[in-house]
């Protein structure tokens, strides 16, 4: 399995060129920025710049596999977030509440699902409704966007530990963002639900003529998209002990970015859980070694759309060299 | 002047080679087309037609050969510029884009303007497509309907009518008859009678060797990307063409075997789809082949989309082995083991940026996972197929974009084969396929019905029908009309039905 993990890593001039590039990268700022090779900044960029947006651009693979996408992982972010923090004040266990977290993030899953799904209405619309309609019930519960506290004498030990526990030394986060990565490369490349989602998105009427039921395919993606969104919730939630309204959001467009510089530089043009992660790790180094080489937030903003920007340049360069062979 | 340098020759291509990766799909391949000729290009599945074509049309490059065009050598060809030296076509696989009005696929990259102002002369382009619609087809299309809602038939007539609003001298068909049913077929042969009496060359593939024939000059055939012959086709035969495709002798054009039919597997009682077809029974038997015929609009096409739960029906019964079937839905269809075969391949019978692999095992992945795909059988079985088939593949793991046309066609069917169905609903199973291929699936056929599988065969084509199938019914708008035995009857007496001749005397009567 592992094996087959590396080989699907590394097949094709495509992705070879993405570790290349994400190894440019790091050369340049191992250079440039001072304090960039330190073992204390990497793990930093692991946990602070890698895990988090690596489980919500995992979660957005699944969405683009199936030819749609979710604008809406912010939401379930936030609401697996509210959920959390609600049931932890409300008293109850930190486990039960984590499930409860889990479960708030899914209904947005379920909401898209109704959507796309049952009705028929587009991917883009439907999860940018629920972005739109999210952010006015997180205002609704918060009584017009007010963050929601843990008391910090009230915090118990347990509710810390995704953020911030480690298990034989390796921190949580990043534990967890291996184990969704790892499980979703195998449900999308090793599985059927994986293969007829991504057939959905290649040719949605050929899935049908095959007799598959493809909404209910379609549904089950999207709830899997927001569950594992919802990881995300939890973890934030645990790091800041606080839920802030909408902050979800800030993940979208790098987690959007990340899966299209690894569909980008996929061989054949498919969206797929290792190239996404590598497309992560090349937008946390970046946005780490832009920040240690002392240049200021927006300089770091500009700095993340020349890479994406170049990035796929050179994959359609690359792609149109192999179509014209 | 040119002219008596390269023999009269309009066209010509020299000892073409042409590699896809690894591959070559034309291997030195030469084609010389006389003015004011029609000239037929045949080859199995696979052979290169299509790509030869590509490369004159200036969408694929030669890696070598040359391309001369009224005696001048190009050999930087864009389709702009072919179509500027006046080279129409009508693609195997180009599609129409399905969004566009008629008259926007029109004109689409040559619009009228209202001349001296950048504005579209909306009224000069109705009128002119107008004009060539009725004088060649006798037929109006309304400007403003949607390519997605035309029959097949009337998109090929969108096609030729495009290019012949170009004023081609000449016109290349790729297959054109693959889409259309006998009777329109037939108007397109008198289409093309008349445009070479207009003057027009014309360049046209296909896998009827009847039709060649009858239409053509000079044929040349295609073979493992080389030109094996151009023959005149007055000094030569169907048979002889054919036997120069696959470079044997083609034996027994329709291999039957004699099966009993056994009990009943499908029982189709009273089915009725409103406005579509009515009072439709029939039942298919374990190891029966059982033919459905009719013009465009007779109704057969939708019993069959009906069966595979792709319609609503608004009345009548459907059972399956005793089983009544409730819903319009494909997924209870296919558990209850039917198969569909969809006429338009490219669209619903299999997903172009999927490997063969892939697609060959996207209606049975059951069997193929546990919880995990197990990736060896399921290339194992693959395999199989492709070499039960004889598919022509660079591989597995290839794309089915990149095989022929005939090609996709068995990949569609292996899907089935491999999902192990029961009763094979097969729309057009052999259109674009050649006749090699097309014997291979003939046989395919009368291996299914020995296992006891039912089969049910769409096709307009009554010669075949009659060489395969056991029974066939006629549908005559709407409702069956006639059954035939297929042993005891002729194409023209099925041919009589299918266009209604007994009707109208019936009703004249
Ligand atoms: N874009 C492509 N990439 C890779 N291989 C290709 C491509 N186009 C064609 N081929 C291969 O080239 C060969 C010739 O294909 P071509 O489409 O010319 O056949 P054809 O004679 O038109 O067959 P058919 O009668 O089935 O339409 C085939 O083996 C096909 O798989
Ligand atoms: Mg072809």
């Amino acid at each position: 399995m592992a094996t087959a993990f590396l080989s699907s890593l590394t097949r094709g001039i495509g992705r070879y060129a993405l570790v290349a590039a994400l190894t440019a990268v790091f050369a340049l700022f191992a250079t440039l920025a001072p304090g960039f090779l330190s073992g204390a900044n990497l793990l930093s960029v692991l946990v602070n710049n890698f895990a988090l947006l690596a489980i919500v651009a995992v979660a957005m693979t699944f969405a683009v596999s199936a030819g749609g996408i979710d604008l809406s992982v912010g939401t379930a972010i936030d609401f697996a977030s509210f959920a959390f923090v609600s049931l932890v004040l409300a008293g109850q266990p930190v486990a039960l509440a984590a499930l409860g977290g889990l479960a708030g993030g899914a209904l947005v899953g379920v909401f898209n699902a109704v959507l796309i799904a049952g009705i028929g209405i587009s991917p883009f619309l439907a999860t940018l409704g629920t972005l739109f309609v999210g952010r006015s019930v997180q205002q609704l519960l918060t009584n017009g966007g007010n963050p929601v506290y843990l008391p910090p004498a009230g915090v118990p030990e347990a509710f810390r530990f995704l953020g911030h526990g480690t298990v034989a030394g390796i921190p949580v986060p990043l534990l967890l963002a291996a184990l969704v990565i790892a499980g979703a490369w195998l449900v999308l490349s090793q599985t059927r639900f994986g293969r007829v989602v991504l057939a959905t998105g290649i040719q949605a009427s050929v899935v049908r003529y095959s007799g598959i039921r493809l909404s209910r395919v379609t549904a089950a993606n999207y709830v899997l998209v927001s569950t594992i969104a919802a990881v995300v919730g939890l973890i934030l939630t645990s790091t800041v002990t606080v839920y802030i309204p909408s902050s979800g959001n800030a993940f979208l467009l790098n987690a959007i970015g990340a899966t299209f510089i690894g569909t980008t530089f996929d061989p054949r043009g498919r969206p797929n859980v290792p190239g996404t992660v590598l497309g992560v790790l090349l937008l946390g180094v970046v946005a780490n070694g832009l920040l240690l080489s002392g240049l200021n937030f927006y300089w770091q903003q500009v700095g993340t759309g020349l890479l994406i920007f170049s990035v796929l340049a050179i994959g359609f360069a690359n792609r149109k060299a192999a179509a014209r062979a | 002047m040119a002219d008596t340098t390269n023999g009269g020759a309009i066209v010509r291509l020299e000892n073409i080679v042409k590699r896809f990766g690894g591959a070559a799909a034309l291997s030195g391949a030469s084609l010389s087309v006389k003015r004011d000729s029609v000239h037929g290009l045949v080859g199995q599945n696979g052979a290169g037609k299509s790509t030869l074509i590509k490369l004159l049309a200036g969408l694929h490059r030669a890696d070598e050969g040359t391309v001369e065009i009224d005696g001048e050598a190009y050999d930087r060809l864009t389709p702009h510029l072919v179509e500027e030296l006046g080279i129409h076509f009508i693609h195997q696989d180009r599609l129409l884009v399905p969004t566009f009005t008629v008259g926007e696929a029109l004109f689409l990259g040559r619009e009228l303007r209202i001349p001296g102002t950048p504005f579209l002369d909306r009224t000069g382009m109705r009128r002119k497509s107008a004009e060539i619609l009725a004088r060649y087809f006798g037929l109006s299309l309304p400007q403003s309907a949607l390519i997605a809602d035309l029959s097949a038939a009337e998109k090929q007539i969108v096609q030729i009518t495009r290019a012949l609003i170009a004023n081609p001298r000449v016109l290349v068909f790729d297959e054109p008859t693959a889409a259309l049913v006998r009777r329109e077929a037939d108007l397109l042969f008198q289409l093309i009678h008349r445009l070479s009496a207009e003057g027009i060359t014309i360049l046209y593939i296909s896998h009827y060797l009847g039709e060649i024939v009858d239409i053509c000059d000079t044929v040349t055939v295609l073979r493992n990307g080389r030109d094996v012959a151009t023959l005149p086709v007055a000094e030569t035969s169907a048979t002889e063409i054919g036997a120069l495709m696959v470079n044997r002798a083609l034996g027994e054009l329709y291999p039957k075997p004699d099966v009993i039919p056994g009990e009943v597997l499908l029982q189709v009682e009273n089915l009725a789809l409103a406005e579509r077809f009515d009072a439709v029974s029939f039942a298919l038997r374990k190891g029966e082949v059982l033919g459905l015929t009719g013009l465009v609009g007779s109704g057969a096409k939708e019993v069959v989309r009906t069966l595979f739960g792709l319609d609503l029906p608004t009345g009548g019964a459907v059972s399956v082995n005793g089983e009544t079937v409730f819903s319009a839905d494909p997924a209870e269809a296919t558990e209850k083991r039917l198969a569909l075969v969809p006429e338009d391949r490219r669209r619903d019978g299999v997903a172009l940026d999927l490997s063969v692999t892939e697609n060959t095992t996207l209606a049975s992945l059951d069997r193929f996972s546990r919880g995990l795909i197990d990736h060896g059988s399921e290339r194992r079985q693959t395999e199989d197929l492709v070499k039960r088939l004889q598919i022509k593949t660079d591989g597995i793991d290839a794309l089915v974009r990149t095989l022929s046309g005939g090609n996709q066609q068995k990949v569609a069917i292996a899907k089935w084969l491999s999902r192990q169905s029961e009763i094979y609903l097969l729309d057009e199973p052999t259109v674009g396929v050649d006749i090699a291929a097309k014997v291979e699936i003939y046989r395919l056929i009368g291996e299914l019905a020995e296992r006891g599988a039912g089969i049910l065969v769409l096709s307009s084509d009554i010669e075949e029908l009659l060489g395969i199938t056991d029974r066939i019914l006629v549908f005559f708008r709407g409702r069956v009309t006639r059954q035939f035995t297929s042993s005891e009857t002729s194409p023209d007496q099925v041919l009589a039905d299918v266009t209604g001749a007994h009707e109208t005397l019936r009703h004249a009567g």
